[in-house]
């Protein structure tokens, strides 16, 4: 007879306890509302009810018991299913060494803190000794001119200062079709074939050395795992609002992770950066198609990276979370108004997983990866649905004439109170909430060390109160924010807004009030009729009410960098990597702030470095050596050059739209050509002639 | 005032010079071998010669004005140079990434090493084949299939009947 293996089993009962907590505290809690609703019938009122709160606090029980799960992984410090602790199996000692792809992919970002941050990352990989082992790719799907060229000169200045010549690369993709995934594609089938590994990263992730070079080495002992998660650290960002999430990720973020893969191990998901995977199998089993239909359900399949591991789980291959590595950190958005902007950005990838999830052939924990990030957003209307049905309820309570004598009895019949069934409900649903909060703070009374990164137990308690206070404040406002977003997804409107600040910066009055005015008005209005006209449930309702109410001053607020600043020196949501930073953040640190570039092009700042494409002999030939070769131009496309050419001699280039600008730098012969006319007509105001 | 005239704003390129005389061609030649990197006036004015009976050798041309052939004949003696010592074909990207390594400081001396008999100008060579930009690796093709994703259907079991 075959004996089943033990981590088979291992994984198994994991699997089996963690969602029969979450089924039996569900049923419970929808066992306590069913038995207040029951006694007269369920209106239809009341149906909606009970099932918005089912789905509702279903999710959330996902989130308690993972949260507790890591709790107890943390306190007892006993994982055996670890990725990073199994043994796995010795490499091939005739196998060639394994080399691995640190890939950037970045679109119209800050080239300088990109390359900042590559650099640190070189560094760090440099202080291991194992630098030999990993190249350097930067995967630009940049379509603005002027960042598109800053790009090429940053790049050049970092080969020139790390002597990188064969390990440090760059290209910027002709069109970026696909986008991310279509990137990511364009580099395995050019250059995949040289690495065994890539490794991921996004435009603000930082990673130290010694994680990389961990990170190849569990990938060499575990043949079986194709992709290994590492969790990124929110790092670097001074607004207080940004302070509050980096502590609260940092704080909670490592309990969530370790319970996360109490329950996944093996069946883990891809966020899309801080990873490692195997490029073979990539290659088979990860082209993406594109989906029938229309957008926002259809075209492109926008988040890549949760289909991608369900398509390696679909092959066979292991996908992990590897929430014990450190090192593995990401910049935040820096202010609510930010936040809120990369939530727009996600959520129709997120809600094509709608359509993902009942495709045929994935496995089971993938259906609930594609599950929990539709949830991550559907959530959002469900919530407010169930406070509207609550409150339209409510009303219709207060409506109802208590009639004290009726039928046969002669002894007035009291109306049966189920403040207690009520007040459990609640209790229960705000302790599965916040709890998760007190369990990441009891943590640090285990590890002093930790204790003492994270400000003391007393600031840290301190900062887990204020942050509490923080997240109940913003949580209304992101609830409408993303109501917004999925309905203008699935009406197919845009949003309309500027593309997300990464940097530091503050939100002004005027934005604020633009942003958050009809969330303020909504506030208000409510909170005047529910007063009004169902007094009971407007104090009930009060967080909800002051959050929507106040948010143009707590967003305000809470993007100050002098608040932030001001709680860091008050010792407030302290992370580790404020109070001890890790090497590679001081590399970051000081390329941003002193590095000499080598390129004497780079110490100054031009007005438009797409000029300067054109003007200057040196970043013209670099930029004509870095365009792909491509077919001359048809007749049309000739005309259309021709066309944009003139407008530049009369109106200059301020009068060309990116695009066009782009188009113009695009063509080889045509970037030659420009450089000899401004050389020969130059702009009066060029500075080319003495 | 003269209600008749509409003023327009000036173009933003000033006008071309249609008959540049060869001082106007040598002093825009100068300029541009300066933005080049070479400062010697002696190397400036022989390049700039070099340059002129360049244009004056190739047949007259519809397109750029005679400035701006002037200065594209100045940047073909560039290439013809790298072309030669590099051992690279003509109208190239490595042409224009040698024409970039040369321009960007990796060889200070290479005005001189212009004017240097063959073999002499080893040292810029050597510079500059170092300093030439190495963008991505030799292409390895790999293949990427697209994978099937049979997303759910509510009328897939009707189809399935059907087609049984």
């Amino acid at each position: 007879m075959q004996t089943v293996p033990a981590s088979i089993m291992g994984h198994t009962l994991r699997r089996i306890v963690f969602f029969l907590l979450v089924l039996l505290t569900t049923l419970g809690a929808m066992a306590l509302m069913v038995s207040v609703f029951q006694t007269d019938g369920l209106s239809p009122m009341e149906l909606i009810l009970l099932v918005l709160y089912a789905i509702l606090f279903s999710w959330i029980c996902v989130s308690f018991w993972t949260a507790f799960m890591g709790f107890f992984v943390i306190l007892t410090g006993r994982d055996r299913w670890a990725i990073s602790r199994q043994s796995g199996s010795a490499p091939d000692p005739a196998a060639p060494p394994p080399r691995a792809a640190i890939l950037m992919p970045i679109y119209n970002e800050d080239s300088e803190r990109v390359f900042a941050g590559l650099h640190a990352i070189h560094q760090s990989l440099a202080d291991t000794g194992q630098l030999e082992g990993f190249d350097f790719f930067v995967l630009s799907d940049t379509r603005d001119p002027e960042v598109w060229v800053e790009e090429e000169l940053r790049w050049q200045d970092m080969v020139r200062a790390l002597d990188g010549k064969g390990r440090i690369f760059y290209r910027n993709r002709p069109e970026n079709t696909s986008r991310k995934s279509g990137n990511l594609e364009d580099f395995c089938t050019r250059w995949g074939g040289h690495y065994r590994y890539m490794i991921v990263l996004d435009a603000d992730s930082i990673m130290k050395g010694e994680t990389l070079v961990e990170m190849v080495r569990i990938m060499e002992r575990q043949p079986r795992v194709a992709l290994l998660q590492t969790p990124p650290v929110p790092i670097n960002r001074e607004s207080l609002f940004a302070r509050i999430l980096q502590f609260a990720g940092s704080l909670y973020g490592r309990m969530f992770t370790a319970g996360l893969n109490y329950w996944q191990l093996g069946e883990s998901n891809y966020w899309g950066h801080n990873a490692i995977i195997r490029i073979q199998p990539f290659l088979d089993h990860c082209g993406l198609p594109r989906l029938p239909g229309r957008e926002p359900f259809g075209g492109d399949i926008l988040s890549h990276d949760f289909v991608e591991a369900a398509l390696l789980r679909r092959a066979g291959w292991e996908v992990w979370l590897a929430y014990d590595l450190e090192g593995s950190y990401e910049e935040i958005p820096p202010t609510l108004i930010d936040y809120a902007k990369r939530d727009r950005r996600w959520c129709q990838g997120n809600l094509q997983h709608l359509r993902l999830a009942l495709a045929s052939g994935w496995n089971g924990l993938s259906r609930l990866h594609f599950s929990m990030g539709v949830m991550s957003y559907l959530a959002s209307p469900l919530w407010l649905l169930f406070l509207i049905a609550t409150g339209v309820d409510a009303y219709f309570q207060t409506q109802q004439e208590t009639v004290y004598f009726f039928g046969e009895n002669w002894a007035p019949v009291w109306p049966v109170s189920f403040a207690v069934e009520m007040t459990t409900v609640l209790l229960v649903t705000l302790t599965m909430l916040f709890l998760p909060k007190g369990l990441a703070l009891a943590l640090l009374l285990k590890d002093s060390r930790l204790r003492r990164a994270y400000g003391g137990m007393v600031k840290a308690t301190l900062s887990v109160v204020l942050e509490t206070v923080f997240s109940v404040l913003t949580a209304p406002v992101l609830m409408l924010f993303q109501t917004k977003f999925v309905l203008a997804i699935l009406m197919r409107r845009a949003v309309g807004w500027p593309p997300q600040q990464r940097g530091d910066h503050q939100t002004g009055f005027r934005e604020a009030a633009l942003t958050h005015g009809v969330q303020t008005l909504i506030g208000i209005v409510v909170g005047v009729l529910s007063y009004q006209y169902v007094p009971a449930f407007f104090w009930w309702f009060i967080p909800v009410l002051l959050g929507l109410a106040l948010a143009i001053p707590v967003s305000m607020l809470s993007s100050s960098i002098a608040l932030g600043r001001q709680a860091r020196a008050l010792g407030l949501f302290l992370t580790p990597e404020e109070t001890a930073p890790p090497k590679v953040l001081g590399y970051l640190e000081d390329h941003l702030a002193e590095s000499e570039p080598v390129l004497p092009v780079l110490r100054e700042t031009p007005a438009s470095r797409f000029v300067q494409a054109l003007t200057d002999p040196y970043v013209n030939a670099l930029h004509r050596s870095l365009l792909p070769p491509r077919e001359p131009p048809g007749r049309r496309r000739r005309h259309y050059l021709e066309g944009l050419v003139h407008q530049l001699e009369e109106d200059g280039p301020e009068s060309l739209s990116p695009a066009q600008k782009r188009d113009l730098i695009a063509d080889p012969d045509l970037l030659l050509r420009l450089h000899a006319l401004f050389w020969s007509r130059p702009p009066a105001n060029a500075g080319m002639l003495p | 005032m003269d209600r008749g005239k509409v003023s327009a704003p000036a173009p933003y390129m000033t006008a071309p010079l249609v008959a540049p005389s060869s001082e106007q061609l040598l002093a825009r030649l100068g300029a541009y071998w300066r933005a080049l990197g070479v400062s010697d006036p002696d190397q400036v004015a022989a390049l700039s010669q070099q340059a002129l009976r360049r244009v004056a050798e190739t047949p007259e041309s519809p397109g750029p004005d005679p400035v701006a052939r002037v200065i594209l004949a100045a940047g073909d003696l560039l290439d013809d140079w790298l072309a030669r010592a590099l051992e690279l074909p003509r109208s190239s990207r490595e042409l224009a990434a040698a024409r970039a390594a040369l321009l960007s400081g990796a060889a200070p001396d290479w005005p001189a090493a212009l004017f240097a008999p063959p073999g002499q100008a080893d040292a810029v060579v050597n510079a500059l084949r170092a300093a030439i930009a190495e963008p991505a690796p030799p292409v390895k093709p790999g293949s990427m299939p697209a994978q099937r994703i049979d997303l759910f259907d509510l009328l897939s079991p009707l189809r399935r009947l059907q087609r049984r």
